[in-house]
């Protein structure tokens, strides 16, 4: 039997597949340039940057998979693109449908508010971790042959993990102004902008000083503990869990208590 | 009998705007009710405040004497609505999404849905995007009526219909009054509303502003005739005829309005030779707010 969950995944499933397998691409071919990394080309290259602008760009290390991953496929490209999906699924989820004039038709059914937020919160959660879980597989197709085995599959699954719940941090963010506001360009606006200033945070702040700025990122409680390196983080992960939890309730109770757009 | 509908001095103000201003009005159970007005004043307001997609600024409502945003979920098991702009994702089949909305109400049997869309001529393998508005407002129907809900709320349900699928529409507002269910309609046309509701309510600027039994409206129904006859006319039988006012003959042509039953008029012609005769649908609107004498907990448009 069909619930909003189920049918919100269902309608959204062509756009998943294209997002799951667009960065399992780019992360799988970014990967499989880490032999010649390896061979020292990127070493020489970083050479010249300022010990802070490698610290900032995890590029201590290049040279080693976990040091060259963390820094390209899992520091930029994969989370971004991620983030991009969870805040587009995030949007639509409330803000969009509801501009779209969806939502009257749900709620005039035995559908309460809650519920809808919830089986919202949920699609765009296991979107999240479907995207998360094929960019692992990427991963390890092409782990032995692009010499990452010095990463285990713990290691990359650890990361995904953290993968799966930025992404659902950052559409829950546009699911809960979407839920307060009832705007889509609000809903959208503003998880972009936190998105760029949470990266910034993470990235830039340490340089110019700001240090303790990073812990207010969730882009550092998603790579600063290197998971490739670390395994599991489990306070992490907690943290970025708590927040989207945090989230969801905002998003309930202000859902809860505003008139719906007509 | 319990009222389905009971508002108290409901009134909602989005900001500053006007959107209902103290609306007290009940419907009973297996009623139809007809909800005029023209744009703007205040039905689909009413109607997204029943539904719980809004909330009201004042006053009170009940449904099935329950708060309806603190029972939303029960009540809407009860109800069917249909949205005076009825969308949903057109990126998908008619089939599905009637079987996701069924699935929501726990379920509706394959056969009613199928009886149904064949009753509108619906194709329900058709996807949403490529069907005409009409046909779009078909499967808002079909969503509203399948699982014989206890109250119809209908927000302009006729728009964009063929006259075709106006009187299909009607025939199953006459079934849903037969299985003793409750509709609750709003239109701009008194005609499609009298066709079948039991009472007219007629909504200005956010205030209710006549309220009226149907058949007590027939009863003052005035129609008017415009005869041609082919021999001489006998000014003084039409004059004689009860509930008979602005007789002008003019030549071979007679007009005048009647308030009465034709049957007197019926006897008169049938001495003439009567060469072509027109007689006029009464407006009932207009009729309906010029005799309007306004019963209980009913405003006055007086502030308007
Ligand atoms: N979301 C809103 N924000 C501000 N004003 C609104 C809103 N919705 C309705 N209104 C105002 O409330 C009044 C009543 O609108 P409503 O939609 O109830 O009219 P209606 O009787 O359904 O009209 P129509 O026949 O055109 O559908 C209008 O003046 C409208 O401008
Ligand atoms: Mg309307």
């Amino acid at each position: 039997m069909p619930n909003v969950l189920t049918k919100t995944l269902w309608d959204s499933r062509r756009g998943l597949a294209g997002f799951a397998l667009g960065t399992a691409l780019v992360g799988a071919m970014y990967a499989s340039f880490y032999p010649q990394i390896a061979d020292g080309a990127m070493e020489q290259a970083v050479e010249g940057f300022s010990p802070a602008l490698r610290e900032a760009l995890n590029m201590e290390d290049i040279a080693s998979a976990a040091g060259y991953l963390g820094s390209s496929v899992f520091g930029i490209l994969v989370p971004l693109i991620a983030v991009i999906y969870g805040i587009a699924t995030g949007t639509r989820a409330i803000a969009g449908d509801e501009e779209a004039g969806y939502l009257d038709l749900l709620l005039s059914h035995p559908v309460s508010r809650t519920r809808l937020v919830l089986h919202r919160l949920g699609a765009l959660a296991i979107g999240s971790f479907t995207l998360a879980a094929v960019v692992l597989l990427a991963m390890l197709a092409v782990r032995t042959g692009a010499r990452l085995d010095t990463i285990t599959i713990a290691q990359f699954a650890a990361q995904c993990v953290a993968l799966g719940l930025l992404a659902t941090l950052f559409g829950t963010i546009a699911i809960t102004v979407g839920a307060a506001t009832g705007s889509r360009a609000t809903a959208l606006a503003s998880s972009t902008v936190l998105g760029v200033l949470c990266y910034a945070a993470d990235t830039v702040a340490p340089q110019i000083g700001a240090d303790g700025a990073r812990y207010l990122s969730p882009f550092h409680y998603y790579i600063g503990n290197q998971p490739l390196r670390n395994g599991f983080q489990w306070i992490d992960l907690g943290i970025l869990l708590a927040t989207i939890i945090v989230l969801g309730a905002l998003a309930v109770v202000s859902f809860n208590r505003r008139d719906l757009a007509s | 009998m319990g009222y389905v509908i009971r508002l108290e001095k409901l009134s909602k103000t989005y900001g500053s705007r006007r959107g209902l201003v103290d609306l007290d009005l009940t419907v009973g159970e297996g009623e139809v009710f007809g909800y005029l007005g023209p744009n703007g004043a205040g039905k689909s307001t009413t109607i997204r405040l029943l539904l719980d997609l809004i909330r009201p600024t004042g006053g009170k409502a009940w449904l099935f004497d329950r708060n309806p945003s603190e029972h939303a979920v029960d009540l809407h098991r009860r109800i069917g609505y249909l949205a005076g702009d009825f969308v949903v994702n057109p990126r998908q089949r008619v089939s599905e999404c009637l079987t996701f909305l069924a699935a929501l109400r726990g379920g509706v049997p394959r056969q009613r849905i199928e009886d149904l869309a064949g009753r509108l001529d619906l194709d329900l393998s058709a996807r949403i995007k490529t069907l005409s508005k009409g046909n779009r407002q078909k499967v808002g129907l079909v969503q509203a009526f399948m699982h014989r809900p206890d109250l119809l709320i209908l927000d302009e349900p006729t728009s964009g219909l063929d006259p075709l699928v106006q009187q299909t529409f009607l025939d199953l507002v006459r079934e849903a009054r037969a299985a003793g269910q409750t509709v609750f309609m709003s239109s701009h046309i008194m005609t499609e509303v009298e066709a079948v509701a039991d009472r007219v309510g007629i909504i200005r600027e956010g205030r209710l502003v006549a309220l009226e039994a149907v058949a007590r409206l027939r009863d003052h129904a005035i129609h008017r005739f415009d005869i041609t006859f082919a021999g001489p006319i006998d000014q003084s039988a039409f004059a004689a005829l009860p509930g008979i006012s602005d007789l002008t003959i003019d030549g071979p042509t007679a007009q005048f309005a009647l308030a009465a039953s034709p049957n007197d008029l019926i006897r008169v012609l049938a001495r003439h030779e009567v060469a072509s005769i027109r007689a006029t649908e009464p407006d009932l609107e207009e009729l309906f707010l010029a005799h309007y004498q306004p019963a209980d907990g009913v405003q006055e448009n007086s502030n308007a």
